[in-house]
């Protein structure tokens, strides 16, 4: 594998967890939030959430192109008022993870909070804890496991995107170029040999995570 | 007439039409995505004459090529360079016989409709007010090809490639421009025609630019050789040069 | 100490929870059956719950009252809960449990001093456990004792006894006791339980189908039940419609069935009433003739016979159906057996009358 291959996989890497970081708070809050309260408009919420999962891709991307472009509602702002820039560079291959994963995320994580009894949290607030005190440390804790492998599922679906990410970002060498994206166009550009190595480590990658995310759930199942 | 005899009469025409249809061919065409809207324009009257069907695939050349190599079910193919049905021709997918270098076109760098930025040669594009520049993958599409060597030649390629999103044809390196978020983009002239929201900065002179070539050729495994070899010559003659040319095409000899 | 429950009105599902009284005492009972509302009253004045009207008062600090939309969240509101389940904390150690509600950084009241706590409740050798390993009579004072190192103004307990087998109950009662004497805090236990009620409590609230049918000291509750409903409840096993035919000099005469009793006269005299009778108040003999203070000497034939632990109760046909409890050695020195004739004697004041409509 040349340098340039193995800058590909650590790109690829590096955004695929930062993304994971990043939708973390916002996954945790909604899933929370879905799992213990009730408001109209509920199932709207649901809906959108789940969009990027079952909408194709790219279409998905199309809808990003069209809000943070330079013309769109937040790019534009973006642009004119910070002269920050999302399309084409590496900040849109982390709006695409991010959005793309988001989903799998909230919903481990919302099977995992439903899963605390509520009770624990209940008592936990008659010996004096702030809603915030009894999240981080009863509400968190024992839906932890659940929380993880949402968060290796998100990680692993950020590994392997493509539509979305093809749509905002392109394939910049060496600035937005991640693993899916170069094997396309390894592919489109007859380079075969090089094609099948990142093939190689889009696998073990994919492998380490899916493998990851089912041993923690069977410790979990064990361990009730 | 007897419900029966009516039934009858109608089916014994429906299969007249039938086999009248079924006589007339199917063509698929590959081309290059910067040929879509002239050649379009050129089918129509064709059809109308002839019965037969033109399909069109439109891409990067480079892709098409590919596709014709594993493969895919093209009757003609018309590349936007040389190199690629050179290609093809080596691997003795194309009847050479048929080859003809039909077109030429001139490289222009476009700039956002309501973009004030001066580009007046190729070292504008060095300058920082160019942060990014849309082309065609440079690595193998025709279009990127043609700009990087023209780039190259005017001694600024490598300090403007760090700043290149390569798209995956020239059709969507003018999309990018269109949408605004890049400042510029190298286009074929031929492509700017069909676009409001974009304009000309720069127009590359000939003696800059390479040497821009459309070949086309039929392709050895077409099943419909004799009917794609009638379209080769229609395209070749006066009426679909004509076309070529309203659309800004060079017409070659 | 004081509190102060007073325009509740709570939907649940079957129907509304109303409750307008004023609780004194040490240590109260909310007593009914089950689904009658009862933990919901108790998350109520936790504050785990809302409802659309209350106003709940504790000494005097106003904790809800829902008529100026004001309510103080749970968590200052300094009100130990141990639920029906506990709800230990299954990440947590015991001493991480324990130490949940402790508040560092100010003075402690020495009553609850985690030393003296642990101590009281003989919990020391758990501290450094998990809590998967203890049992379920360890469990419990644990969350008795967790619920107490929070310093709690008012602590809650959801049926302390239910989820525990005999033998254990008879452990856990002296630890409520202690907890009683030794922490001067207010209990209120919710119980469905005649005998947790007696043992426990010093006054009781009888809580049926979400609403309030009787409050008062426990024993007068027990021995004169409001109404029918609360006489079910506290276990006076014969209940039957009785009409008065005649009063005389403060004695009455009720029939029932094609019987007549002789009964003290109650404060209320009504034509229509239930008569009411404790098993306890029943004495059964072989014969008839002796003289003797009772004034209701039924005949009566045996129709069934049921060992509860040391005490029998015996189902007898009276011309209505009547039961007994008697002592299981007494029960063999009659040689009882079902379809014997006996006969049954009530002393006058035992018989318990509750007017009817």
């Amino acid at each position: 594998m040349s340098s340039e291959e193995w800058q590909i996989v650590w790109f690829t890497a590096w955004v695929s967890a930062l993304s994971t970081v990043v939708i973390l708070p916002f996954g945790l809050a909604l899933a929370w939030a879905l799992a213990r309260r009730d408001w109209p408009g509920k199932s709207i919420v649901e809906t959108f959430v789940s969009l990027p999962l079952v909408m194709p891709p790219v279409a998905t991307g199309l809808i990003l192109l069209q809000m943070f472009g330079r013309h769109g509602p937040i790019g534009g702002f973006l642009h004119d008022k910070l002269d920050l820039d999302i399309i084409f560079t590496w900040r849109a291959v982390l709006l695409a993870l991010g959005v793309m994963s988001f989903p799998l995320l909230v919903r481990s994580a919302r099977v995992a909070f439903e899963e605390v009894n509520p009770r624990l949290e209940q008592i936990a607030r008659t010996l004096g804890a702030s809603q915030w005190r009894v999240f981080f440390t009863i509400t968190v804790p024992l839906a932890a496991r659940g929380i993880i492998a949402g968060m290796i599922l998100a990680f692993a679906r950020a590994l392997g995107e493509f539509g979305a990410t093809i749509m905002i970002a392109g394939n910049i060498p060496g600035k937005t170029s991640t693993l899916s994206l170069a094997i396309f166009s390894e592919v489109q550009l007859g380079q075969d040999d090089r094609a099948f190595r990142l093939l190689g480590v889009s696998v073990a990658l994919a492998f380490a995570a899916v493998w990851g995310s089912e041993w923690l759930l069977r410790r979990n199942r064990e361990s009730k | 007439m007897k419900p029966l005899n009516s039934l009858c009469i109608a089916v014994a025409l429906g299969l007249c039409v039938a086999v009248a249809k079924s006589s007339a061919a199917e063509i698929t065409v590959f081309a290059a995505a910067s040929l879509t809207d002239s050649l379009k324009a050129t089918t129509a009257a064709y059809e109308q004459t002839t019965g037969d069907k033109i399909i069109f695939s439109f891409g990067a050349s480079s892709t098409l090529a590919r596709q014709i190599e594993a493969g895919a079910p093209a009757d003609i193919f018309f590349s936007a360079d040389e190199a690629r049905m050179e290609d093809l021709d080596k691997k003795g997918l194309i009847d050479a016989g048929t080859r003809k270098s039909r077109l030429g076109n001139t490289l222009v760098v476009v700039v956002p409709a309501d973009s004030a930025l001066p580009i007046k040669s190729a070292r504008d594009l060095a300058s920082d007010a160019v942060k990014k520049l849309a082309l065609a993958d440079p690595k193998a599409v025709p279009a990127g090809i043609y700009a990087k060597a023209w780039l190259t030649k005017q001694n600024v390629w490598s300090v403007v490639e760090p700043k290149v999103v390569p798209t995956e044809n020239v059709r969507a390196a003018l999309a990018a421009v269109e949408s605004g978020n890049v400042e510029a983009g190298v286009v074929y002239k031929t492509d700017v025609g069909i676009s409001q929201k974009v304009k000309i900065a720069y127009e590359v002179p000939a003696a800059d630019a390479p040497q821009i070539s459309y070949p086309l050729a039929l392709v050895k495994e077409s099943k419909q050789p004799e009917a794609a070899k009638k379209f080769l010559r229609y395209l070749a003659a006066e009426e679909a040069g004509q076309v070529f040319q309203r659309f800004g095409f060079i017409l070659l000899e | 100490m004081s509190l102060l429950l007073k325009n509740i009105s709570l939907p649940l599902a079957s129907f509304t929870l109303e409750a307008d009284v004023e609780i004194r005492n040490r240590v109260t009972a909310i007593f009914g059956p089950s689904g009658a509302g009862k933990t919901s009253l108790l998350d109520l004045v936790a504050g785990l719950r809302r409802a659309p009207s209350a106003f709940i008062q504790l000494n005097d600090r106003v904790l809800t009252d829902t008529a100026r939309g004001f309510c103080v969240p749970t968590h200052h509101r300094g009100i130990g809960y141990v639920p029906q389940d506990l709800a230990l904390f299954p990440h947590l150690s015991v001493r991480q449990n324990l130490l949940y509600g402790w508040k560092s950084g100010g003075a402690i009241d020495p009553l609850f001093a985690f030393d003296r706590v642990t101590d009281i409740l003989e919990i020391q050798p758990l501290i450094a456990r998990g809590v998967r390993e203890l049992s379920g009579g360890e469990k419990q004072r644990v969350a008795l004792a967790r619920a107490l190192l929070a310093s709690p103004r008012l602590l809650l307990l959801d049926e302390p006894l239910a989820s525990l087998d005999a033998p254990l109950k008879a452990k856990i009662i002296p630890y409520l006791a202690r907890i009683r004497d030794e922490f001067q805090i207010p209990m209120l236990c919710v119980t469905h339980d005649r005998v947790e009620a007696l043992t426990l409590a010093d006054e009781i609230v009888v809580l049926v189908n979400g609403k309030v049918l009787q409050t008062g000291a426990v024993l007068d509750v027990f021995n004169r039940p409001a109404n029918a409903d609360v006489a079910k409840l506290v276990g006076m096993e014969t209940l039957h419609p009785g009409t008065v035919t005649s009063v005389t000099e403060g004695l009455v005469a009720v029939r029932v069935a094609n019987q007549t009793l002789t009964a003290v006269a109650p404060a209320q005299a009504t034509r229509e009433v239930f008569v009411c009778i404790r098993g306890e108040d029943v004495t059964l003999q072989r014969d008839s003739e002796s003289p003797s203070s009772v004034r209701n000497r039924l005949a009566a034939r045996v129709v069934a016979l049921r060992p509860e632990g040391a005490l029998v109760r015996v189902e007898l046909d009276a011309g209505f159906r009547l039961v007994a409890a008697i002592t299981r050695p007494a029960c063999e020195d009659l040689n009882l057996q079902p379809g014997l004739a006996v006969t049954a004697c009530i002393k006058a004041p035992a018989i318990h009358l509750i007017a009817r409509e």
